[in-house]
């Protein structure tokens, strides 16, 4: 079993030196598209197990494993499936629109090129493709090869069939092979490219097949923003300060849906300073339970760099922050955006009214990540940050809930092709 | 402040590298301390910045719990300063490339005057005090201006209280390409082969517009009691792949002297006067006035003898700019916190490189606006 287990690993991911291993791959790749049409429900079988299997404790130290955990279920799929798909789409099969019938068939292959600061990406982006029926090529960023392996053991052992399997090889190459960049590319029918500005231009700029459909997921920045009814109730401060650091220590807040900045508008007789205590002791209990194992110096240089700054800058600022790099507030008021430190660094801005800064967005922002007490004024700031661009309007501890659409757009449908029949008896 | 002029020249008139590290702590807190209230005094901005800190300096047990400020933030211009403008008797900048903003520390009299000293002391350690010819592979003009001065400059600047007279051998070709100045080189190195001269340049000058050529020539120069020191770093050349140990051989061999006469110390403008020579064990030290401590990047906490970490400059000289403690962008191994066989006491390490570029990663990299 072992053995059987260790040669289908070997199979779905291996480091390439040449342009033939990846025609080579894609051969079988394509060979098994065209083999066996498989259901969206065929893949959340075997995804299903494969949570199961993925609930080992020697591998909850691979962070967004509990999301991984979640993501792979049935009940998260289905729906997504469904609406994305078609309500017959789930099992493979025509749904009605009209006068006609649509049903979703694979494009073929889709590669990814996933981005190296989100250590479950490769694994997210794959499952999109395998859910519309199509095989996966993965090109590996090298800082993920190992504990992709360690996940991708436990698909092996829940997919003994390999109807997954088959469509997957994960590719790890050096970043700079631009001939293998250039070999997976003119090998796909798809390709789903994600990371920041200078990696998604590179992997645009490859030469792709005419038809190659291209979903980017470019860089973007997150928002978090609360209002006095909210920040200001006693009886939720705490909660809603757990979810702000659940929401900065996912992916040690490098992810395009990571919040940078949060948001407080101010309220009549009390001081958005009260708040600050909450927050420390929130992000204290979440060092504690979620503590760095590293840290690359360059980013311990950023925060100590950030720190000084902001104090430096303006007499007014605030900060608290421990002696070591662990995690940074940073307080005072405005309403513009500022660059992104990363690292756990929050910056937290008093503004007058909440409307003021989602009126300064400029198509950068991702997510704005909610706490309003007012509905009314909730809806207000949903539309308003739709206008300016936002994709994602969502509540505060959920920011990186990876459910479509995703910056604006489906996940599933977009490697897809969705075929209109209207039927020449009618 | 005349009072904390007295005690940092007390300091700068001790053994450079005898004091036990239990007293050089004790003595350097207290004096960093000093430092610390004076400077809040004169920078509300750097006051906000100590208040925060997470440890209060007042009751700070030990250097390495005293507030230190990443080296970066003296890239600010105007530059910061505890000192009005009329106080201010030069600006010191650091070798920058076209992409980087450069470092810019202001000097104020009493400063100035204790880079000097500084680095006489320190220097003196290594290669004995008196004076004896100088030459720079440089050009004239690197040596700055009255009121600006680069990183070579300082660095050609700091060692002139070695010198009875200087030779500059390089010179600008039509295109300010430096070009050796052979004849004057010659000249130079004329009838003093019993004769201890200093020589100075930077690392990557020394060997693209001295050693190669001279190496091209076969061309010895026979001065077998040459001192040559250099600093400025290896980067430049990294791409030519020169070692260490090359470079000090081939060095020696175009001067005729012996390999440890060649001494590589590391500066920065930001921690002026304090300057870190390798000794003969291949080793770097921190003087009486100043230390250095290595952070560990995951806890910032200081690393154990044998690890790598950040480099922290510690420095009781300057009053003018916050420069007494500064987080810099290089990384270093301790190799003991004290017993170097060189007989130096205190800390002992050895650089490894610079921090890489601080760059943000993946789907979160937002620099540029739509």
């Amino acid at each position: 079993m072992t053995s059987i287990m260790g040669s289908a690993m070997t199979e779905l991911q291996q480091n390439v030196d040449s342009p033939e291993e990846i025609s080579s791959a894609v051969a079988r790749l394509r060979q098994a598209v065209s083999d066996a049409e498989i259901s969206p429900n065929d893949v959340i079988n075997v995804f299903d197990s494969w949570a199961k299997g993925l609930d080992a404790r020697e591998l909850d130290d691979i962070p967004g494993i509990v999301f991984l955990r979640i993501w792979l279920r049935r009940g998260t799929l289905e729906p997504i499936i469904t609406r994305e798909l078609g309500s017959n789409g789930l099992h493979g099969g025509w749904t009605e629109y009209g006068l006609a019938n649509c049903k979703a068939f694979p494009i073929g292959i889709v590669g990814h090129w996933p981005a190296g600061n989100v250590e479950i990406q490769p694994i997210l982006s794959m499952t999109c493709a395998l859910l519309g029926g199509n095989a996966a090529l993965v090109r590996m960023p090298s800082g993920l090869v190992e504990l992709t392996r360690r996940l991708m053991e436990k698909l092996v052992q829940s997919d003994p069939a390999g109807v997954l399997t088959r469509r997957i090889f994960m590719a790890a190459f050096e970043h700079g092979r631009k001939d293998l960049h250039e070999a997976m590319a003119r090998a796909v029918d798809g390709a789903m490219i994600w990371g920041g500005e200078e990696a998604v231009l590179q992997v645009r700029s490859l030469p792709f097949p005419h038809w190659a459909k291209i979903a980017v997921f470019g860089p973007r920045i997150s928002v978090a923003a609360m209002d006095a009814g909210a920040w200001g109730n006693p009886g939720e401060q705490e909660s809603w300060c757990r979810r702000i650091a659940r929401d900065v220590w996912q992916f040690d807040q490098q992810a395009c849906s990571s919040p940078q900045v949060l948001f407080l508008e101010k309220a009549a007789g009390q001081s958005t300073a009260q708040f600050l205590p909450f927050l420390q002791r929130a992000f204290e209990a979440e060092n504690r339970a979620h503590p760095r194992r590293t840290i690359p110096a360059a980013l311990t240089s950023a925060i100590c760099q950030a720190r000084a700054s902001w104090l430096l800058q303006d007499i007014a600022h605030e900060a608290i922050f421990p002696k070591g790099p662990d995690w940074t507030l940073l307080f005072g008021s405005g309403v513009d955006l500022p660059l992104p430190v990363q690292g756990k660094t929050l910056t937290i801005l008093e503004v007058d009214n909440l409307i003021d800064p989602v009126l300064k967005f400029d198509g950068n922002v991702q997510t704005l990540g909610l706490a309003i007490a007012d509905p009314e004024k909730e809806k207000k700031l949903a539309w308003l940050a739709g206008t300016r661009g936002v994709d994602r309007i969502v509540k505060l501890g959920r920011m990186h809930t990876f459910v479509p659409p995703w910056d604006g757009v489906d996940l599933i449908r977009p490697m897809v092709r969705m075929v209109r029949h209207v039927c020449s008896t009618d | 402040m005349n009072q904390l002029d007295e005690k940092i020249d007390r300091i700068l008139s001790m053994p450079p590298y005898s004091q036990p590290p239990d007293d050089r702590q004790t003595c350097l807190l207290e004096m960093l301390k000093e430092e610390l209230d004076y400077a809040c005094q004169r920078h509300p901005g750097y006051k906000n910045y100590i208040q925060h800190w997470p440890v209060d300096y007042k009751t700070a047990g030990q250097v390495s719990d005293l507030p230190y400020l990443p080296v970066g933030i003296l890239k600010a211009n105007p530059p910061l300063s505890f000192v009005a403008l009329d106080e201010i008797k030069r600006t010191l900048t650091s070798s920058a490339t076209t992409s980087q903003l450069p470092s810019r520390v202001v000097l104020d009299s009493p400063t100035s005057r204790r880079m000097t000293k500084g680095v006489v002391a320190i220097l003196r350690d290594f290669i004995g005090p008196f004076r004896r010819p100088y030459l720079v592979v440089d050009t004239p003009g690197s040596k700055g201006a009255e009121n600006t001065l680069g990183a070579r400059g300082a660095a050609i600047q700091g060692l002139q209280p070695f010198s009875n007279g200087t030779t500059y051998c390089l010179g600008l070709t039509d295109h300010d390409d430096l070009t050796l100045d052979l004849d004057k080189l010659r000249e130079f190195a004329k009838d003093r082969r019993d004769t201890e001269v200093l020589v100075y340049g930077f690392t990557f000058i020394l060997w693209n517009h001295l050693v190669k050529p001279l190496m091209a020539e076969n061309v010895c120069l026979n001065l077998p009691n040459a001192r040559i020191l250099h600093s400025g770093g290896w980067k430049r050349l990294q791409d030519q792949a020169v070692e260490k140990t090359v470079f000090n051989e081939q060095l020696a061999r175009v001067f005729g002297c012996s390999a440890d006469h060649v001494i590589d110390f590391y500066g920065m403008v930001e921690s002026v006067g304090v300057i870190y020579p390798d000794c003969p064990e291949g080793n770097k030290h921190g003087p009486v006035f100043g230390d250095v401590i290595v952070r560990n990047p995951l806890t910032l906490e200081p690393v154990a003898a044998g690890e790598h970490g950040i480099v922290q400059v510690c420095s009781i000289l300057p009053t003018s700019f916050p420069g007494n403690l500064l987080l810099t962008e290089d990384m270093a191994q301790v190799i003991a916190y004290d017993g170097c066989p060189c007989g130096r006491r205190g800390i002992s390490f050895r650089f490894a490189g610079r921090v890489p570029k601080a760059e943000l990663r993946g789907c979160g990299n937002l620099q540029s606006k739509r």
